[in-house]
């Protein structure tokens, strides 16, 4: 687990191109969105575009973001439990 | 990279060249990461010709202290908004087709002037123009400060405009100059 929250938060800053910041600068367990890493609704596109070009999972609901996308922690638990690749 | 006649050294090149000025002239402001290159030189550029008070002269800045009215950025260029796009159809081309929204909000030359104007509070209008060469947009700037066209005769003529080129053809080529204008 340790190692796929890493490897998330690089693709994280790769996909939203925080070119200033590694992955020691995210809190795992920080939110996501308003405080935390402050992401907007585009950002939470490009988040579902990685799950689906990186892991395979393509989110049918969009009311289950809201808790997939809560931190770091809680997107890689999900994409552990629903990874396709 | 000059700013009021002076030079500005920068040690980047290419794209890294407008990080390196973000860092240096802004700093506070992470959407700047978000933004695409044309954006990225629209911003920095007014970044710093916004850092000073503009007018050196008291009549203008009265007239600044007692006008309600607002500021306009009028910008244009000649390949509107071609890097970008091009970078999005990266996203859709080769049988991957994973359509990035991160880009595709910055395809339109346009976004430039509205990223400055929340930046800077300006309420004016915006507008962008893809235009042959530089010149081709003085009359275009003229027009801002009258009322006389009856699609405007109900808007507040601007009393000033953030207004040049900001063009950006590929990411190591791009140019950027803008002034303030004052309707006197």
């Amino acid at each position: 687990m340790e190692q796929l929250i890493e490897q998330l938060k690089a693709q994280i800053i790769e996909a939203l191109n925080f070119e200033d910041m590694t992955p020691a600068d995210i809190d795992t367990d920080a939110p996501l969105f308003g405080e935390g890493l402050g992401l907007d609704s585009i950002d939470a596109l490009e988040l579902i575009m990685l799950m689906d070009r990186e892991y395979g999972i393509k989110l049918a609901d969009p009311k289950a973001g809201k808790a997939i996308f809560q931190s770091v922690r809680t997107m890689a638990e999900y994409i552990q439990a629903n990874r396709t690749k | 990279m000059v700013h009021n006649g002076q030079p500005i050294a920068v040690e980047a090149t290419g794209e890294k060249m407008l990080v390196e000025l973000y860092r240096r002239f802004a700093g506070d402001y992470p959407k700047f990461f978000k933004m695409d290159t044309l954006s990225r030189l629209g911003f920095i550029a007014a970044e710093i010709l916004l850092k000073e008070p503009i007018p050196s002269d008291r009549a203008s800045r009265q007239r600044i202290a007692n006008s309600q009215k607002p500021t306009a950025i009028i910008l244009a260029n000649r390949s509107a908004s071609i890097k970008n796009d091009t970078d999005y159809m990266a996203t859709i081309s080769d049988g991957k087709y994973y359509p990035s929204p991160a880009l595709f909000v910055y395809t339109l030359p346009n976004i430039v002037t509205g990223e400055i104007a929340i930046r800077h509070q300006m309420q004016g209008e915006t507008s962008f123009y893809i235009l042959d060469k530089p010149e081709d947009l003085e009359p275009i700037l003229l027009s801002t400060f009258h009322t006389a066209s009856a699609d405007r005769k109900n808007i507040q003529p601007s009393t000033s405009a953030l207004a040049g080129w900001c063009e950006c053809s590929d990411a190591n080529t791009f140019y950027a100059k803008i002034q303030i204008i004052w309707n006197n």
